[in-house]
């Protein structure tokens, strides 16, 4: 008769989806062109602007379903234009006129939630949108300016999100769409309460839109809790990687000799631009300060960084003035500069979904791209084992890598 | 050794010639440039670069960093850049070379044999090793004339013995000019001097991309203030920080200026007013053309028809033009059916849509639980206990159905609780066999179950199939679903060993005509040992035997059964 006796008694009644095969919905419609979308003319100069010309599959797929207001589960692989996927649709379905907050972007990292906000922006130019990158790290009284200057999106990190919404800054009854970037590393345990917190503000009911390159089994579970019958656009696992990147690992013996490797690698590296992985701030902290040493132009960037430095390093490597970038999965999301075509995994990643991430920085949107693991003897087995995860293929690095960039 | 036929330069007395007056030719000039006036020492002045720097640094202090990025110029330092690894990698494969002496694989691409070059080397040593002797004994030899001393420019000078005070004078004199021209050229270094002590050491070209990175953060920087400073739309072109990105061909980089910017917007609306206007102008004038020659060919041909004596045209044209109508009749008759068909299937599609939209409206999200709006929608779907189901399903039952009524009270003698398991029971008869265990679990509400073109689905549709959920509806519905036969449970004496074959012989049996049993079978029929009832769940009979006895027991002790009803002999 108690309460926990009730909730106990509902928890077993609620579905065990732990055997449930998710699959991408039926009657999901395909539109070939973006004239074909219905969306507005202004929307339709940016896009092309941007530098689209035919839709993506995900974006042929998943554009209409957000516009028309269902609640949406879109995966794809890395660069094929996931962004721009919820971009266009939050622009679609804006009312321009109407100056508050009408959608709300999380995303896991600040570097992120700008890019978006410049997608946006850049997409949405002839519409004269106004979305405002509300992330951590920047002064608390010049966001709560621009919030309160009025702002149709807001494109922001959880924690200063969820800050300005308890302040009454960002105000949320007109809030009719949540979009969650990187969907799995938003419900996964570190950011899950974040997201509730913020959820928790928002209007019943609001739309919801998940996006990630990958969406593992247990977030699928759980997305009845916060969407209504959502419409799944799903990946198989054995497709997520793509055909343009080429994947390769060194074997080395010692770690030391990953080092060496890297040096010798630096000519290939520099031919377009390159991101280097390590698992830890304290690595890329070493490892940047080696390369120094050695008399190798590098930078880096790492959460420990103060946010001046972080935003200054991303402005070098997206004008080209950097060409090598050393750092940690703070990276490995999302970020999206069109002439990296090489990946260095100089520690293999702790999951099978940060290496689809990580190799996704190269290969941009039908772009070419390398990944280069770099391997010690015990580790052959993890790298096997995401082979076969993903059905791809490793091989042993060529002679000729510089060719494939 | 291949190479080296291949690598003989051919030459002649006439090249020999000519090269050698060249040469002269050169040394002549250099001669006269030397005799020039403004070459002369006492004519110097110090070096250009060094004048500008100076120039450079007193304007520094008051030219803001913008005049500053121009003195940069990219170009230049690219241009640099790439010289300078041009020659890099000439070196990198000059040495390539000339260390594998000739047995590199690309020795053969370059006219230079590398091989006679390294051996030729080991010979001159030794010759300059003759020179050198040769040489220090010169020098010796003219110790008493030429002596070395360093001026004020840390330049090494060599002069008569006699001329060396002369010099040191002049040496004097061109350190005051330079003091006079740059009186703070000290103060400035010094101050350079702690601006780059570490970047001093690096070399030119590494320090001159930090200035430029250094310059590129501070106009970014600026911009970012400007962002800050003024409440104003943000765009775009505001946030690209000269980023490398590639853009569509109809990109347009709009001023970060408002009103130019606007009117930057006006104008691309403007154009491509116009570009429509003239498409369409364009497009009319091709179809009032086309319209024209189709009329002139037409007239041309009935003409040429005429002239051959044949009849105009038209009726062949109607002719032809009877089965092309009949096919477009035909093609559009189907047209208007398919169009009918997917009118309608859109229909029954839209009429789905519109159902499932109100479920949707329907569904409470976990997450959204206690918000404003949201529970007087709950209170829909309030959840009954148990004792309010039992209840509810007792006030639709028809009367002729109840169970006999207790002695006194038309309530029931048993309570649930939440579960909806038995409580207060005195004995301790075991609950797992409770109805609410083997009732089917719903769900209140219960998953509401939308209906799809091909099958039913809920909301949250699996397409893994229960195996749970199946197990416990085979006892109740789905029995009834299928075709029950009719079992004779009177038989079983018949054939006691034949039990395990029977059920495969009955399936076969039921293909024909069945015939009820005689009225008189359960008169003269054979008489059963156990009457058996088909059990609506599947339990031990001997259990089951235990706990009737078990409640009959508590019943007699505790109350006093009708008559009718008491099956216990005492």
């Amino acid at each position: 008769m108690s309460a926990s006796e009730v909730s106990f008694n509902r928890k077993i009644i609620s579905e065990d989806l732990s055997n449930v095969e998710f699959d991408t919905s039926e009657d999901v419609e395909v539109i070939p062109t973006f004239d074909s979308m219905g969306l507005r003319d202004e929307l339709l100069r940016g896009i092309y602007t941007y530098g689209f010309e035919k839709p993506s599959a995900i974006q042929q797929r998943s554009i209409l379903p957000i516009v028309k207001g269902r609640d949406v589960i879109a995966q794809a692989q890395s660069g094929t234009g996931k962004t721009a996927t919820f971009s266009i649709s939050i622009l679609q379905s804006l009312d321009t006129t109407l100056r508050e907050t009408q959608v709300l972007v999380l995303s896991p990292t600040r570097e992120l939630a700008t890019q978006i906000q410049k997608v946006i922006l850049a997409l949405g130019d002839f519409m004269n949108v106004q979305c405002h990158a509300c992330i951590g790290g920047t002064n608390l009284g010049e966001d709560i300016r621009k919030l309160d200057y009025g702002q149709h999106v807001v494109s922001g990190t959880p924690g200063r999100v969820f800050d300005m919404i308890k302040r009454r800054v960002l105000r949320t009854r007109s809030i009719k769409m949540l979009v969650l970037d990187e969907a799995d590393e938003m419900l996964n345990k570190g950011f899950k309460e974040q997201i509730y917190d913020v959820y928790r503000y928002l209007p019943p009911a609001t739309q919801v839109v998940l996006i990630s390159a990958t969406l593992p089994h247990e977030i699928l579970e759980m997305t009845s809790k916060f969407m209504t019958d959502p419409i799944r656009i799903l990946v198989k696992r054995d497709e997520l990687t793509l055909e343009g990147i080429k994947q390769f690992f060194v074997a080395v013996e010692r770690e030391e000799w990953k080092f060496d490797t890297l040096c010798d690698l630096y000519d290939t590296l520099t031919i377009t631009q390159a991101v280097i992985f390590c698992n830890t701030k304290r690595k890329v902290d070493w490892l940047t300060q080696k390369m120094q040493e050695a008399n190798f132009t590098v930078s880096s960037m790492h959460g420990d960084m103060p946010q001046k430095e972080r935003d200054n390093i991303m402005k070098e490597f997206r004008s080209g003035q950097s060409r090598v970038l050393i750092t940690t999965d703070v990276w490995a999301r999302g970020i999206d500069v069109q002439q990296v075509s090489l990946v260095i995994n100089y520690d293999l990643p702790n999951n099978r979904e940060l290496y689809i991430h990580r190799i996704g920085r190269s290969g941009r949107f039908g772009r070419k791209g390398v990944a280069i693991n770099f391997v010690k003897s015990d580790d052959i087995r993890i790298l096997r084992d995401i082979e076969q995860y993903y059905s791809t293929q490793i091989d042993e690095m060529p002679m000729n890598v510089a060719d494939l960039i | 050794m291949m190479n080296e036929n291949s690598k003989k330069i051919i030459f002649n007395k006439s090249m020999l010639l000519s090269l050698k007056a060249e040469l002269l030719k050169k040394q002549e000039e250099v001669l006269e440039q030397k005799q020039l006036p403004q070459k002369k020492l006492e004519n110097f002045k110090p070096p250009l670069s060094k004048n500008k720097h100076v120039d450079n640094c007193s304007e520094k202090s008051k030219t803001s960093f913008k005049d500053k990025l121009k003195a940069v110029d990219t170009e230049e330092l690219e241009a640099c850049r790439k010289a300078k690894l041009a020659l890099e990698r000439k070196t990198e494969l000059y040495e390539h070379l000339s260390d594998n002496a000739g047995n590199s694989q690309l020795a053969g691409r370059f006219l230079v044999d590398f091989k006679t070059k390294k051996q030729e080397q080991v010979v001159e040593n030794i010759e300059n090793s003759h020179d050198e002797d040769e040489a220090t004994l010169l020098i010796q030899d003219d110790q008493n004339e030429w002596t070395e001393f360093t001026d004020c420019l840390g330049r090494t000078r060599k002069c008569l013995k006699s001329d060396l005070e002369l010099y040191k004078k002049r040496d004097k004199d061109l350190l005051r000019a330079v003091n006079k021209d740059a009186p703070y050229t000290e103060v400035e270094d010094e101050d350079k001097h702690d601006a780059s002590t570490n970047t001093k050491e690096k070399p030119f070209l590494v320090q001159k991309t930090n200035d430029y990175l250094l310059s590129l953060r501070q106009k970014w920087e600026e911009k970012e203030r400007d962002l800050l400073a003024k409440d104003k739309d943000i765009h775009y072109q505001d946030l690209l920080f000269d980023e490398a990105r590639i853009h569509g061909v109809g990109y347009y980089s709009f001023s970060t200026d408002e009103t130019e910017r606007r009117n930057q917007m006006e104008e691309l609306m403007k154009r491509r007013q116009e570009t429509l206007k003239a498409q369409q102008d364009a497009e009319e004038v091709r179809k009032k053309r086309d319209a024209l020659m189709a009329a002139r060919v037409a007239a041309a041909r009935a003409r040429q028809r005429a002239r051959a004596g044949l009849p105009p045209e038209d009726p062949k044209e109607n002719e032809e033009d009877f089965t092309t109508r009949l096919m477009e009749f035909l093609t559009q008759q189907k047209n208007e059916a398919d169009a009918k068909a997917k009118e309608e299937e859109k229909k029954i599609r839209e009429e789905q849509e519109k159902e499932r939209q109100k479920l949707r409206e329907a569904y409470i999200r976990e997450w959204d639980l206690g918000k404003e709006g949201v529970d007087d929608k709950v209170k829909k779907f309030r959840e009954m206990s148990q004792e309010e189901y039992v209840d509810q399903q007792r006030d639709k039952r028809i009367e002729e159905f109840a169970p006999p009524q207790g002695s006194n009270s038309n309530k029931s003698n048993y309570s649930f609780d939440s579960t909806g398991r038995m409580v207060n029971l005195e004995t301790n008869t075991p609950i797992e066999k409770s109805w609410s265990d083997v009732r089917p679990r719903v769900k209140t509400p219960p998953p509401p179950t939308i209906g799809d073109v091909t099958e039913q689905k809920g909301l949250y549709f699996s397409t893994v199939k229960k195996p749970e959920h199946s197990v416990k509806y085979r006892n109740f519905i789905k029995a009834q679903e299928e075709v029950t036969q009719i079992v004779n449970e009177l038989d079983e004496h018949n054939d006691g060993e034949d039990q395990t074959s029977r059920p495969g012989k009955r399936t076969h049996e039921t293909k024909h005509t069945e015939i009820a049993p005689p009225p008189t079978y359960d008169y003269y029929g054979p008489t059963p040992k156990h009457l058996k009832y088909e059990k609506p769940f599947d339990s031990d009979i001997r259990e089951a035997y235990a706990q009737g006895s078990k409640s009959l027991e508590t019943k007699t002790s505790n109350r006093q059964l009708p008559k009718h009803y008491d099956f216990t002999f005492d």
